[in-house]
């Protein structure tokens, strides 16, 4: 992949915005007047035409049904009785209950782990959303259908790796396009530079690599230079070319060959993120000692930095690890959802910081949903699952989608309370794709199921 | 000393370099041989069921005729950075005075050397200050690993750990964290040679797995509180450490139904079943702890906790009431007897050592001395290890010479290479080399420090957007390349080669005393971590860049042999291992 220069346009038009943002930055105390100072931003920004889909990924398979607990007392009854030894206390949840807008028809109501607080003032002003019961599947498929194996079904069902890439999509292990980097093929055309189009902050994941659009990595400290090709390698000018030319020369060995073009597009890419990012100040606070949160400081330092890098459609992937929680759930998931609030919260709080508040969303996924039924102080790997939809544009305080019934044996149970998904991760993601500006006939190249589904827009964003 | 260079395989021309940097097809499509079983699952069932690829090299015309004796010293070199760590010119000249059988047997009957767990007593660790601490976890895996006597056992051993996967960061909740993992290395060491069901027995058992996949503390069904047993361990054993989920062709292939799909080898109600098995296991952790003894003992049953309901999966019975020994017996004899073992452990054995893309016959060899080591006995790891390594694929010329053909070094691999190579020793005996996970300011990768039971890549990884994806192969190592990891690699290095790292520094005195001779000590490189891999256009490269620091000093001695060690570990050339 040829990485273009940037243009002396857009750096005049990155001054431009870098200046009028240092303004208004200058306004105390910053955190009092973000909200007022996001909307002022984007309404400023109006021409700026950008767009950030930003997937947040929960490795290991997120337990839903404590992370989005049922509250009303019908419910967290139903719930209380399965998770015998798992479950979370009703009194811990009043501040964290998310009353819908519009109420439920069966008065569900569901509140967040009470270690997710920071994300209420997002719900309370309508820019978080819950999407219930998604996970992969290939057609609409009933209970008797699953029974049955009378439909086709997703491959390689409760297996982590698996799950993981057919989320991300469509595919088992060993797949090669993901549905972000998909959606990053019929969008890169907008971009400065290509390679910016798809960046993962996390390792590498199969969501965001496309046809022709590669995954672009960055550490949480930004890009890394090289060293040896920087400086004097050793003392030698001589050998600090020589060794430019050595990791970066093709190969006629296919490992080889393939090697060297990541380093090339890291050597290319770091001085341009280096002079992006040398622009951009950020005031919001991330924790240092999140790690998810690190991620999403760079993406946001990223966004901020999109005039340089010649970006108007981006895709992300962060992840925070650690959720097969098969033991100890109750000791170590309310640590792991607190980061991601923690984390979601910063990261909202930073695009209103920088006015694009409405033009960046962010989406929770994961392997899978898990059981319903306890192991004795875990859960086991499930099917569907419920997620979380953040952003300014995003249609919040409401949940989306099919509430499943809170049973074993129920009749969304495909075993020991694994939810059989009633909307697929299809839809999700043509939702998604269509608020980006891909077009309905558009949606087959990034979803090849959705034409089984409808709608294709779930209307969260 | 003037190290024995003799280079005659590798190509005096161009053909390892192509200087057209748009070619988009560096392979040719007429020298692979394309055995493609469906290409409509081809992504569906990567290797991740341990028969993923469609597409393996085959060797470059002629048919090469049988290895003639004894190696050559670059095949002596490539022989061991397979078998072992390093190749050193004594260690060249050994495995071609006793041949690579031979070599073999002696590295088979070596006593094994001194235990993790010995090393961390040694060193103080036992003691109860240290009870919640992972101080030692890191050192004590890096000193072995570097200084070892039994390095093909060593060798196979951190392949295994790449196999049966136990990441220390998931090890949690337990006294002497240190001690367990080192118990857990010194396990896999001890049957490394012995028999697969002795081995799978050993690990199901063993403190570090029992924590990390949830054995530990499993618990019988509980019907009036709505409680399953764990299935995290039932589930992961048969996907990961013996059968993967599709049935297998004797070469590792996917078997196709009648339908033309895969076949599941187990189904979510297996996993159910076989869930009961591992129930009542606990580890026994004494109260109050007063030593890490805990940490190397099997698992206890508590009877009371064991599911005696009936349990079916794969074709046998546990009936309703069977202790739970007799249930672990029942449950991994059948799981051994699965013929999906030897190719699926013998594929990623040779993924591992050798190739990340072996051909199905080659496969079927090394799965062949799985079933049967010759004297009728099924899971002999012996045999399996012979089979991998003596190969015609893994030792001919004419099979490495294929462009596809190799594997990408491990990070962990090439530090260690480096590390054995130039002689790494501990200034203070401490060995006190950290964490080095950290893809952006270490190596990204660590031993036994995987972030999943999933290991650190997939065996059935393809990188997108790449000439191997197009291919149809697979390069589980490219799953940790990224434009961070590549940058992060070289910036650790450079000041490794140079200074070290926690006080574990290099001798590099044979390199010094050939540093005036630009040539020799690019031929040295070359030998000593390419195998003689490196293309001419690299030693050239190389050469005339060397040759322009002077060596009138003692630092700019020391200039160009830093400079040397660390592009080679930089190039391409090196970083394939053919």
């Amino acid at each position: 992949m040829n990485i273009k220069h940037t243009t002396d346009m857009a750096r005049r038009a990155f001054l431009r915005r870098s200046a009028a943002l240092g303004i208004t930055g200058a306004i105390a105390p910053w955190a009092m007047q973000l909200s007022m100072l996001g909307e002022a931003a984007a309404a400023q920004a109006s021409g700026d035409d950008y767009k950030a889909l930003v997937c947040i990924f929960l490795n290991g398979g997120n337990d839903y049904a404590n992370t989005l607990i049922p509250y009303d007392s019908a419910h967290y009854g139903q719930y209380a009785g399965i998770r015998a030894g798992i479950a979370r206390s009703q009194e811990s949840l009043a501040a964290t209950a998310l009353p819908p807008s519009s109420p439920m028809a069966d008065g569900l109501q569901l509140a967040l782990a009470p270690e997710m607080a920071a994300l209420m003032p997002v719900w309370n002003n309508g820019h978080l959303a819950v999407q219930l019961n998604v996970g992969p599947l290939i057609v609409p498929t009933t209970l008797a259908q699953y029974k049955a194996r009378s439909v086709p079904l997703p491959p390689k069902l409760f297996s982590h790796n698996d799950q993981v890439s057919i989320w991300q999509s469509g595919l088992g292990e060993g797949a090669t396009q993901g549905w972000g980097g998909r959606m990053g093929d019929l969008l890169m055309s907008s971009n400065g530079n290509s390679v910016f189009t798809c960046i993962s902050a996390g390792g590498n994941a199969v969501f965001l690599a496309g046809d022709t659009v590669a995954q672009y990595q960055i550490s949480t400290s930004g890009a890394i230079a090289i060293n040896g090709i920087n400086k004097t390698l050793f003392g030698s000018a001589v050998c600090q070319n020589a060794l430019r030319t050595l990791i970066t020369q093709p190969s006629a060995e296919l490992f080889a060959n393939e090697y060297a073009r990541v380093t090339q597009r890291s050597i290319d890419a770091q001085a341009m993120v280096s002079t992006g990012l040398a622009g951009v100040t950020l005031q919001t606070q991330f924790n240092t000692q999140n790690s998810l949160a690190m991620q999403l400081k760079v993406v946001a330092q990223l966004i901020a930095a999109r005039a340089s890098l010649g970006a108007k459609r981006q895709v992300f992937l962060v992840s925070l690890g650690g959720f097969d929680l098969h033991d100890n759930l109750l000791a170590n998931h309310p640590t792991l959802l607190g980061r991601v609030a923690e984390a979601m919260r910063a990261f909202y709080d930073a695009t209103l910081e920088l006015g694009v508040a409405s033009q960046v969303t962010a989406f929770t996924a994961s392997d899978f949903g898990r059981t319903l039924s306890s192991n004795g102080d875990g859960s086991d790997h499930g099917w569907g699952s419920h997620h979380l939809v953040m952003g300014g544009a995003v249609q919040g305080q409401r949940y989306y989608g099919l509430a499943p019934t809170i049973a074993v044996n129920g009749p969304d149970d495909v075993g020991q309370g694994r939810l059989l998904p009633t909307t697929s991760v299809d839809q999700y993601a043509a939702t998604f794709a269509t608020w980006m500006g891909i077009s309905p006939s558009a949606l087959p190249l990034v979803m090849p199921n959705i034409g089984h589904f409808a709608p294709t827009s779930l209307g969260f964003v | 000393m003037d190290p024995v260079v003799d280079l005659p395989h590798v190509s005096s021309g161009t053909d390892r370099d192509m200087p057209d940097p748009a070619a988009s097809t560096p392979v040719a499509p007429e020298q692979f041989v394309l055995a493609v079983s469906s290409l409509t699952t081809l992504s569906a069932c990567g290797g991740g069921s341990g028969g993923g690829s469609s597409a393996t090299p085959s060797p470059i015309a002629p048919e090469p005729s049988p290895e003639p004796s004894p190696p050559t010293t670059t095949q002596a070199a490539r022989f061991l950075q397979q078998a072992a760590f390093s190749s050193s010119e004594a260690d060249a000249a050994n495995v071609q005075a006793l041949g690579y059988a031979a070599w073999l047997e002696r590295e088979f009957a070596k006593p094994i050397s001194q235990s993790n767990w010995e090393w961390l007593y040694a060193h103080g660790y036992a003691d109860l200050s240290f009870i919640n601490s992972s101080a030692g976890a890191s050192n004590v895996i890096w000193q072995r690993l570097i200084t070892a006597d039994d390095v093909l056992r060593q060798r196979v051993t951190l392949a295994l750990s790449e196999i049966f996967v136990v990441g220390f960061q998931g090890v949690t909740s337990i006294p002497y964290r240190p001690f367990v993992m080192a118990a857990w290395w010194d396990l896999l060491c001890e049957h490394a040679f012995g028999n697969y069901r002795t081995l799978l027995e050993a690990v199901t058992l063993s403190a570090a797995m029992g924590r990390y996949l949830n054995t530990s503390g499993n618990q019988k069904e509980d019907p009036a509180r709505g409680r399953q047993p764990d299935e995290n361990y039932a589930r992961e054993v048969l996907q990961l450490f013996s059968i993967g989920l599709y049935e297998l062709n004797p070469d590792g292939t996917t078997k196709l139904g009648d339908n033309g799909q895969p076949i599941e080898t187990y189904t979510q109600d297996t996993v159910t079943q076989l869930a009961r098995v591992f129930t009542g296991w606990s580890i026994p952790v004494p109260k109050p702890v007063t030593d890490p003894s805990f940490a190397r003992l099997p698992m206890t049953l508590n009877a009371a906790q064991h599911s005696t309901l009936e349990a079916r999966f794969l074709g046998a019975t546990v009936p309703a009431g069977t202790d739970g020994r007799t249930a672990l017996g029942i449950a991994l004899d059948t799981i051994f007897k699965h013929p999906n073992v030897g190719p699926f452990i013998g594929r990623q054995m040779i993924q591992r050592l050798v190739t990340s893309n072996p051909s199905p016959a080659y496969v079927a060899r090394v799965a062949a001395a799985f079933d049967d080591n010759g004297q009728g006995i099924r899971g002999d790891l012996r045999a399996l290890v012979r089979a991998v390594l003596l190969d015609e694929e893994a030792r001919s010329d004419a099979w490495s010479a294929n462009p596809g053909f190799g594997k990408l070094r491990e990070p962990m691999l090439r530090f260690l290479q480096w590390a054995r190579n130039f002689r790494a020793s501990s200034t203070d005996g401490a060995w006190g080399i950290s964490d080095l996970s950290d893809p952006g300011s270490r190596l990204g990768q660590q031993p036994l420090n995987s972030p999943s039971v999933f290991n650190f890549f997939r065996p059935g990884y393809v990188p997108p957007n790449t000439g191997i994806a197009a291919q149809g192969l697979v390069a589980p190592e490219f799953q940790l390349v990224h434009e961070t990891s590549v940058a992060g690699y070289m910036n650790f290095m450079q000041t490794v080669v140079a200074s070290g790292t926690g006080k574990v520094v290099a001798d590099y005195s044979p390199e010094l005393a050939i540093a005036d001779d630009a040539q020799a000590l690019v031929q040295r490189m070359n030998l000593l971590l390419c195998a003689g891999a490196m293309s001419t256009a690299t030693q050239s490269t190389l050469r005339d860049a060397l040759a322009t620091i002077s060596t009138s000093t003692e630092t700019g001695r020391k200039n160009r042999v830093h400079a040397a060690v660390f592009m080679t570990l930089c190039c391409p050339d090196y970083l394939i291992q053919k």
